[in-house]
């Protein structure tokens, strides 16, 4: 019924209704802005708004509150905020502030500060209140008329009426208030950068006004005063800091300050957008310290003298590593910078061992106890050797310190890079690098192997010798010319079988399956075929012996016989007889005794049984005899052991024995001459030289007698007789076999080393090319030469060269023929 | 009575003087109610319904504002379930009922 009145109201005098309400809303609202509101009737004020609305006036009411509140401003908040706005104030906004002290600029900063804060807070509170009351206003006008809401259009008048007011000062360029604000904000945020205290709160209060504040009556939610116009002038202005920061910083600290600084900053900042300011700046003020502390300088950094990346990495330095990778990560995704900084320091590191490890080798060469003591002198060597030992013992501490490098950075890389995958990659690759540039690392591995498996892993646990081969297998991953480390590997394992001077059998089992696993079958197939060939020896003699016996004929003088027959392509060439190189030069077999050749004969007849058409070859260097032999009494000697006949078990290789039996027919004082003992025996000269050197030159086993004596290599001039007055105080003696320890090379074995492999190489790499274009047909170079290579790159990395003048001679052998070029560039066809 | 927590129930009063205790929760489905009983800034100020939980209504009669409570107390009981019977309205009261509803913004979504 009430509302039926309204309508006929509304027709009649309606100017005069809305006057009436509009002045009863307009006293309200005064005394909201008073503080005087305990009297007021909310229904009451909402039903004026709700009559306007009903007689149909409501831009009139909106218009009239949006005139009363820019006018309220102009009488009582502009005047006292323009108090507080001195000259110093706005000099401070413009950047010269001369004459000024922090804490003056800091007291007329807050002063300011606290009065803005204060008009804020009373306009929004009254704001929300008059909106409140002004409720039925928006819902039955503005959202029809798509206006600002009433309270989006008068909380907006603080921006238009206060902030954006103009200052002319006397002098200065014009500025706005809320240009001083946001100076005054960011002067404050600078001081307390500098180690001053601020009002936090205070700040936080002003910021929130701008974030609540839009840049129109719209609202747009990324369109926040805060936003649009106090974001960009804070990050610049923190730009600025930061970057002269950054610049003194280099020039006056070292990099482990730098990196601290920088860490603290970084967390100061992302505290700041939490307390002080908005946490919507936390990316972007972020990435501005990324930019100015971390990008601008890194390299400079890093490479400083004594404090940079390598000092780091010398000196342990694992805290500022950690640091230095977690700030890297934030600027550079590939880490580019902190990658070229290590890779470099492996690289150098690595030549520098080899640089230390030729030092050592020219500055004593003759006195053995240097360095490496693992290799100590417990053992007498024969003083001949000491050279070659030391070198050894060279190669054992190149590994040792390769490795030692190696986990030195595996350290850094799990402490304090995160294992990164990255940086996992460059360190991969820079201990590839510099291990491949030394042209001894193949040797050099295959050596620490075997020194391993004679003696090394003796004393040592499970877990320990679990430890060596890892090693020795990470090492291995890095050599690229892995076709040089099967020849190595083979030529030690075949000796160290051969001597049976391997300290375990599952431990060598075990080296080469893990050589398996990484590098594949093919790798390991010779050196599994040397250990099959040792397996079915053992069990052939075994049938030879029994074999022997079945015969019966129970001889005194039967000699037993220990066989190992192995197999031509496993095992290396040296080893098999001096046939080094690739000349055909015929095989000269030695003259072996009577009794010898017998039991040889013997032999092949039962080996024959169940191998037909083989042939057997008889390798004297490699092996061994037990004779029993007798020194006489001397004349004239009462006591000693020379009064009495001397009997001695001589372990000798097969050589030493036939040279020795020839010893068994000369009459007392009389000399067997070089040549004759080479004519009668049928040695290969330099064979015979190191027999005979094992005989007569060391003392300890001197069985026979050298004329000229030396303690230097048998030359082919010398004479030899049967040494009578031969003394030892141990029954069973073995003959050192000369240049038969594993060892490094001299210049020239290594260069034929190097000539076989390239040789070898060649029939690869032809047939790798034939391969490739079998399947293929037709090739342009380019891609036949990428082609060869990743095929081959589990073996060795060939040379471009190489496959180059292997190409030519494949057409010149017509297996392929040039073809017409493919988009201009050469190609190849394969001949059918 | 305006410094202690608010008390839970506050008083509806019809234009015929008809008083209404209502659950303030429920009657706070008013958005205009609801502006109406809030306390704002750090002084907590208020108008005069706020301070003494008695709200008039001088142009509703209790005739009408009884149903309005009835809805209040319907909508507040059943505000979180699902498959609630409707609510009686007599037909002679439709006409002021929504333009009570209006004056209270019972349809807006708050």
């Amino acid at each position: 019924m009430g509302a039926r009145q309204h309508h006929t109201a509304a027709a009649a005098g309606s100017v005069d209704d809305f006057e009436y309400n509009w002045e009863k809303l307009q006293s309200a609202i005064r005394d909201i802005h008073l503080k005087n509101t305990g009297s007021l009737t909310f229904e009451q004020l909402y039903r004026h708004g709700y009559k306007i609305v009903l007689l149909k006036m409501p831009e009139r009411l909106y218009d009239n509150v949006k005139r009363f509140e820019e006018s309220w401003f102009q009488e009582q908040v502009i005047p006292p905020i323009f108090e507080v706005i001195s000259k110093n104030l706005v000099s401070v906004t413009l950047g010269s502030v001369p004459g000024t002290s922090v804490v003056d600029r800091r007291a007329i900063g807050e002063k300011f500060l606290k009065v803005i804060r204060e008009a804020w807070e009373q306009h929004e509170m009254s704001m929300n209140m008059i909106a409140d009351i002004l409720m039925y206003l928006d819902r039955g006008w503005s959202q029809d008329q798509s206006r600002p809401g009433i309270f989006a259009a008068t909380i907006g008048l603080f921006r238009d009426h206060i902030l954006r007011t103009g200052i002319q000062a006397d002098g200065n360029p014009p500025c706005t208030v809320f240009g001083i604000l946001n100076a005054t904000i960011i002067d404050h945020i600078n001081m307390e950068r500098e180690g001053d205290a601020i009002d936090k709160a205070l700040l936080r209060s002003c910021i929130g006004m701008l974030e609540s504040l839009h840049k129109t009556d719209e609202e747009l939610e990324d369109e926040k005063l805060y936003i649009t116009d106090f974001e960009p002038e804070y990050l610049q202005k923190s730009r600025q800091f930061y970057k002269a920061e950054c610049d003194r910083l280099l020039r006056e600290s070292d990099a482990s300050t730098w990196l601290r600084h920088t860490q603290r900053r970084l967390d100061e900042e992302a505290a700041r957008c939490l307390t002080t300011i908005s946490p919507i700046t936390s990316d972007s003020i972020a990435k501005v310290l990324e930019e100015e502390l971390i990008q601008s300088h890194l390299e400079e950094f890093m490479s400083l003298d004594g404090s940079g990346v390598r000092a780091m990495i010398d000196n342990d330095r694992t805290t500022d590593l950690a640091v230095l990778y977690q700030l890297v990560c934030r600027v550079d995704p590939d880490r580019e910078a902190l990658r070229k900084a290590m890779s470099n320091r492996i690289i150098e590191q690595g030549l520098e061992i080899e640089k230390v490890l030729k030092n050592t080798d020219f500055s004593a060469p003759q006195t053995a106890d240097e360095g490496p003591a693992a290799d100590g002198g417990d053992k007498p060597k024969p003083k001949t050797l000491n050279a070659s030992a030391q070198q050894t013992a060279a190669a054992l501490r190149w590994v040792d310190d390769v490795l030692n490098l190696k986990d030195r950075f595996d350290n850094l890389w799990s402490n304090c890079f995160s294992e990164d995958l990255i940086l996992q990659t460059a360190i991969t690759k820079s201990f590839a690098e510099f291990i491949n540039t030394f042209d001894r690392s193949s040797e050099f591995l295959s050596l620490f192997i075997d020194d391993n498996l004679k003696r090394g892993i003796k004393d040592k646990t499970e877990a320990e010798i679990d430890v060596v081969l890892e090693k020795a297998i990470t090492l291995l991953r890095f050599i690229s010319d892995k076709d040089k480390f099967v020849l190595y590997y083979q030529k030690h394992l075949a000796r160290r079988l051969i001597q049976q001077k391997s300290e375990r059998q599952d431990v060598e089992a075990e080296m080469i399956s893990r050589m398996k696993r990484e590098l594949g079958n093919t790798f390991t197939s010779k050196f599994e075929g040397m250990f099959k060939d040792m397996n079915i020896s053992k069990d052939e003699t075994e049938a030879y012996s029994k074999y022997v016996r079945g015969l019966g004929a129970s001889d005194e003088k039967r000699i037993e016989l220990s066989i190992n027959v192995l197999g031509g392509n496993n095992w290396p060439k040296e080893i098999m007889g001096r046939q080094t190189g690739l000349g055909g030069q015929e095989r000269t077999d030695a003259a072996y005794p009577r009794e010898i050749k017998a039991l040889q004969e013997s032999f092949y007849e039962f080996y024959c049984k169940s191998h037909q058409g083989r042939m057997l070859n008889w390798v004297g260097t490699l092996g061994t005899a037990d004779i029993r032999c007798v020194f006489p009494k001397i004349q004239g000697k009462s006591s000693g052991p020379l009064s009495r006949e001397r009997r001695y078990e001589l372990n000798v290789t097969t050589y030493g024995m036939i040279i020795l039996l020839l010893f068994n027919d000369l009459p007392e004082g009389e000399w067997l001459a070089f040549d004759e003992i080479q004519a009668k025996t049928n040695i290969p000269q330099p064979d015979l030289i190191n027999s005979l050197t094992s005989l007569s030159v060391i003392k300890a086993t001197r069985v026979l007698l050298k004329e000229p004596p030396s303690k230097a290599i048998v030359k082919p001039t010398d004479k030899f007789t049967f040494n009578r007055e031969f003394v030892s105080k141990a029954i069973k003696i073995k003959m050192p076999s000369v240049n038969a320890a594993n060892k490094v090379e001299n210049e020239e074995e290594r260069k034929e080393t190097d000539e076989k492999t390239n040789e070898t190489r060649k029939y690869i790499v032809d047939a790798a090319i034939v391969r490739i274009m079998k399947s293929r047909k037709e090739l342009v170079h380019s891609e036949l030469i990428t082609n060869v290579v990743q095929q081959l790159a589990s073996q060795f990395k060939p040379e471009i060269n190489l496959i180059k003048s292997r190409i030519e001679d494949l057409i010149g052998r017509e297996y392929l023929e040039r073809a017409d070029a493919i988009d201009g560039k050469p190609a190849y066809r394969y001949v059918a | 009575m305006d410094d202690s927590a608010p008390s839970r129930y506050i008083t509806l009063v019809s234009s015929d003087d008809f008083e209404f205790v209502v659950l303030r929760d429920a009657a706070m489905i008013s958005p205009m109610i609801k502006s109406m009983l809030e306390r704002r800034g750090p002084a907590g100020m208020s108008l005069l319904e706020a301070q003494t939980g008695r709200c008039a209504f001088p142009e509703i009669t209790g005739q009408v504002l009884e149903k309005v409570v009835e809805y209040f107390h319907y909508w507040y009981k059943n505000r979180n379930r699902e498959d609630v019977p409707d609510m009686d309205i007599p037909v002679e009261l439709c006409l002021e009922l929504l333009m009570a509803a209006d004056y209270l913004q019972l349809d807006s979504k708050s």
